[in-house]
């Protein structure tokens, strides 16, 4: 063997198998091992089981709203009057429209994610309806946007009626 | 010369926390082969719950962790009672009651299998060494001093069948509390037989590659 | 890509950084495989700082929350226990690349001119291996943890006249506390930023150098094969030897490097029966409690540590190579091996009976040695040149000084 094929034993053009084979099983080892790392970084077992809140409406008086956390966001829950309920069913009319019964599962109750549709800020009460402080996002009493840069309505979370005056916010494991 | 090196080297390096295991000078274990079965480790959990838990908190175990030993849902459900379903595995005598009792606050259990050398074998030496002595009172032969009333009362079991019944049940405890100790053991393992595989395939093919690679000088 | 390449070279050497540092770095075709731990040392530094970063994102450096948020990590994040079992076998695993790589040094004479520098910044590394290695233990804050760190930090009452002050300066307490904890958590996640620092100049020294070989003398020219391939694949052959024993260990017995006791919560009201640090640190702590005086003790075992970066002065045979070629100092670097483990064995146990004189004797033994070196290295350069160097020795010397001569020829 020369001299010159030692030190430059890589030909052009000249390609190996077991090199290849090498090359893939150790770059799927690599990925196979980044993964422990980056799936760390997801929510962990004890922050998943709080994913569901119970909230109980009985201490919600007709026309008050409350906000309760629920996966450490805001969500509102209106309890709507006759008039209120009355006045979001008469238009469809906004930026996004969605009829009020498609927004509600009672309709006296109404369940929305307190976060501005915008850029995440919390809108906070306003006579007929939010108001956000951020970017002067208007919301009605169904959660719909009325005006502002907001392009969204206010988001439903699931959630299920456990009893009358009891709710499950988010899914239900199991 | 070269393998001698290597061979003292090696054996030096273990020799450091061997050196450790063996420093204990504690009570001779029980020598036994654990059933560890998710039956087995499931009554332990019953077991644990009727007697231990009576006293000893189990604060890193929550009672959704149950559903990871094959308890279902309705089986969760009642184990826990009124206690919430994502909260620790709590002991039903308070702190002050149990200073009062027995002068200390009773230790949590959840690490136990992992904070005494030989871990379920401890657990079931100590349980498994109650007896009656010559003044008829119950102590702790191997573990003079210890604080803990026979909480089985393995001392007056005396008839060998109902000895062996209770055994068995001391064994499902002490591999229920090895479980608590450490619940990813399991998923340890099986991941562990895949990582192990995977690498000395690769590195029989780092080793081919050298091979050839190094060929090439001869 | 060329394009790129180009480009950047005219504003920075990659191409030829890569060419003369990576691909066709010069190295000697004899190294044998105890010249791949170097190579791993890196890899587990790598290893202890990712596996690091991703536990920081979990852990609470609080006295009331540490123990809670490690027990978080080994049960409820994704992953956790690997992260962390990762991390604390990777402790032991850097310590055991470590002490094989000083004794390839020692054994092979690596330490020698020129590599004087390459063997003192080796020397500042351990030391700050040790105290990040040191810190770190506590942060799990378990028994062992707490009390570990209350006795090292004790030993520096040994400081003349502001002794008791030192201690409560570097634990900003009376004892070991919260903020004990959290200064150990800062600096253990500097250090080892430090490390990598001194390891460029650990590497840029050796660039500088080149690798010693088993021979002991630097080889001609021609004996010189390209880092790459030869020594990549190499290397890679024995990471995977050395990540199967490792992952053995993370995966079927983690807790082997872990103490028993360090699953309790720390109590500072009570001191578990018997104390050991980490088996890495058992032969000088076995030195320490050899010496029964504080300060005698603690120099000691400082002494210990830092009498490595003496050698290239103890080693005064012109003998090339280390114990290759050199019956009695081969002799001596057994000697000194057995020695160490002895120690380690004495230093795990409790400090009773007999133990006590073999520690004591082993103490002697350690210093001993590194004392009969000079001596003892001239009385055999003499002998043996008397009865005349071994073939081998008289080919490669040989070689080496026609190098020489070509270099200076070419120079002229």
């Amino acid at each position: 063997m020369s001299d010159d094929e030692v030190k430059n034993p890589e030909k052009p053009g000249r390609r190996y198998f077991l090199e290849t084979v090498t090359g893939v099983v150790a770059g799927a080892g690599v990925c196979g091992a980044a993964w422990p790392f980056i799936s760390s970084m997801n929510p962990s077992t004890d922050v998943l089981a709080k994913s569901t809140a119970e909230v109980d409406l009985g201490d919600i008086a007709v026309g008050e709203a409350k906000t309760v956390e629920w996966q450490g966001k805001p969500v509102f829950i209106l309890h709507r009057t006759p008039e209120q309920i009355a006045e979001v069913r008469k238009s469809v009319d906004t930026k996004d429209p969605t009829p009020d019964e498609q927004r509600v599962q009672k309709p006296e109750w109404l369940v929305v994610v307190g976060l501005c549709t915008h850029l995440g800020c919390v809108p906070s009460r306003k006579d007929k309806g939010w108001f956000c402080p951020c970017h002067g996002s208007v919301y009605d009493n169904s959660g719909r946007i009325l005006s502002g840069p907001a392009p969204k309505n206010l988001i439903l979370p699931e959630y299920e009626f456990l009893t009358e005056n009891r709710i499950l916010i988010g899914k239900k494991e199991g | 010369m070269r393998y001698i090196l290597t061979s003292l080297l090696f054996s030096g390096l273990l020799c450091f926390p061997l050196a450790n295991a063996w420093a204990s000078s504690d009570a001779p274990l029980a020598d036994i082969d654990f059933d560890r079965s998710s039956e087995s480790i499931k009554r332990g959990a019953y077991a644990a719950k009727n007697t231990c838990m009576i006293c000893h908190n189990l604060k890193y175990i929550k009672y959704l962790n149950l559903l990871e030993i094959d308890f279902t849902q309705s089986e969760v459900d009642t184990f826990r009672g009124k206690a919430a379903f994502d909260s620790p595995i709590k002991s039903s005598t308070s702190p002050e009651v149990a200073q009062k009792l027995f002068g200390m606050v009773p230790p949590d259990l959840s690490l136990m299998a992992k904070a005494r050398r030989g871990g379920a074998r401890y657990i079931y030496t100590l349980l498994t060494s109650y007896q009656v002595n010559n003044e008829g009172v119950v102590e702790n032969h191997l573990f003079p001093g210890i604080k803990m009333p026979d909480p089985l009362t393995y001392a007056y079991r005396t008839d060998e069948a109902r000895q062996k019944e209770l055994k068995q049940t001391i064994q499902d405890v002490a591999v229920f509390l090895e479980w608590a100790a450490d619940p990813r053991a399991g998923e340890r393992r099986h991941l562990g037989m895949y990582v192990i595989g995977y690498l000395i395939v690769l590195t029989f093919l780092f080793y081919l590659l050298k091979r050839k690679i190094w060929s090439r000088l001869d | 890509m060329s394009k790129l390449m180009s480009w950047v070279d005219a504003r920075f050497p990659l191409s030829k950084f890569i060419k003369e540092d990576l691909t066709d770095y010069p190295t000697p075709r004899n190294l044998s495989y105890w010249w791949n731990f170097g190579f791993l040392a890196g890899f587990v530094l790598v290893l202890q700082i990712i596996s690091g970063i991703f536990l920081a994102m979990h852990y609470k450096a609080d006295a009331s929350l540490a123990f809670d948020s490690v027990e978080h990590i080994m049960r409820e994040v994704n992953y956790g226990w690997l992260i962390r079992y990762v991390h604390s076998t990777g402790a032991s695993a850097f310590f055991a690349v470590i002490f094989i790589h000083m004794a390839r040094t020692l054994y092979y004479g690596s330490y020698r001119a020129p590599r004087e520098l390459m063997w003192w910044t080796g020397q500042g590394l351990l030391l700050l291996l040790m105290a990040t290695a040191f810190m770190g233990y506590l942060l799990p804050w378990g028994q062992m943890s707490y009390w570990g760190a209350q006795v090292i930090t004790n030993l520096f009452r040994a400081t003349p006249f502001i002794g008791d002050e030192v201690v409560v300066w570097l634990r900003g307490g009376f004892s070991i506390g919260d903020a004990t904890l959290t200064r150990f958590f800062a600096l253990h996640y500097l250090f080892p930023f430090l490390i990598v620092a001194v390891v460029l100049i650990h590497l840029v020294a050796l660039h500088s150098v080149k690798s010693s070989n088993p021979s002991g003398i630097n080889l001609a020219e021609k004996d010189n094969i390209p880092f790459h391939p030869y020594f990549t694949a190499k290397d890679f052959y024995g990471l995977g030897v050395f990540l199967i024993i490792f992952c053995y260990f993370v995966f079927f017995m983690p807790q082997f490097f872990i103490e028993a006791d360090n699953n309790i919560p720390a109590n500072p009201l009570k001191t578990p029966t018997h104390i050991v640090p980490e088996w890495y640190f058992l032969p000088f702590y076995a030195i320490l409690r050899s010496i029964p005086d504080l300060l005698g003790g603690v120099i000691a075992m400082g002494l210990s540590v830092m009498i490595f970066a003496a050698m290239p002065f103890l080693d005064r045979s012109s003998i090339p190579g280390g114990a290759r070629y050199r019956p009695f100092y081969r002799v001596l670097f057994y000697v000194f091996v057995i020695d160490v483990i002895v120690l380690g064995y004495v230093g795990a146990k409790p400090p009773t009976g007999v133990l006590v004189v073999v520690g004591q004797v082993s103490t002697f033994i350690y210093f001993g040695l590194f004392a009969l070196l000079p001596f003892l290295s001239i009385k055999e350069d003499k002998w043996l040149r008397k009865r005349g160097l071994p073939a081998e020795v008289d080919v490669l010397i040989k070689s080496e000084s026609e190098e020489i001569e070509k270099k200076a020829k070419k120079n002229t």
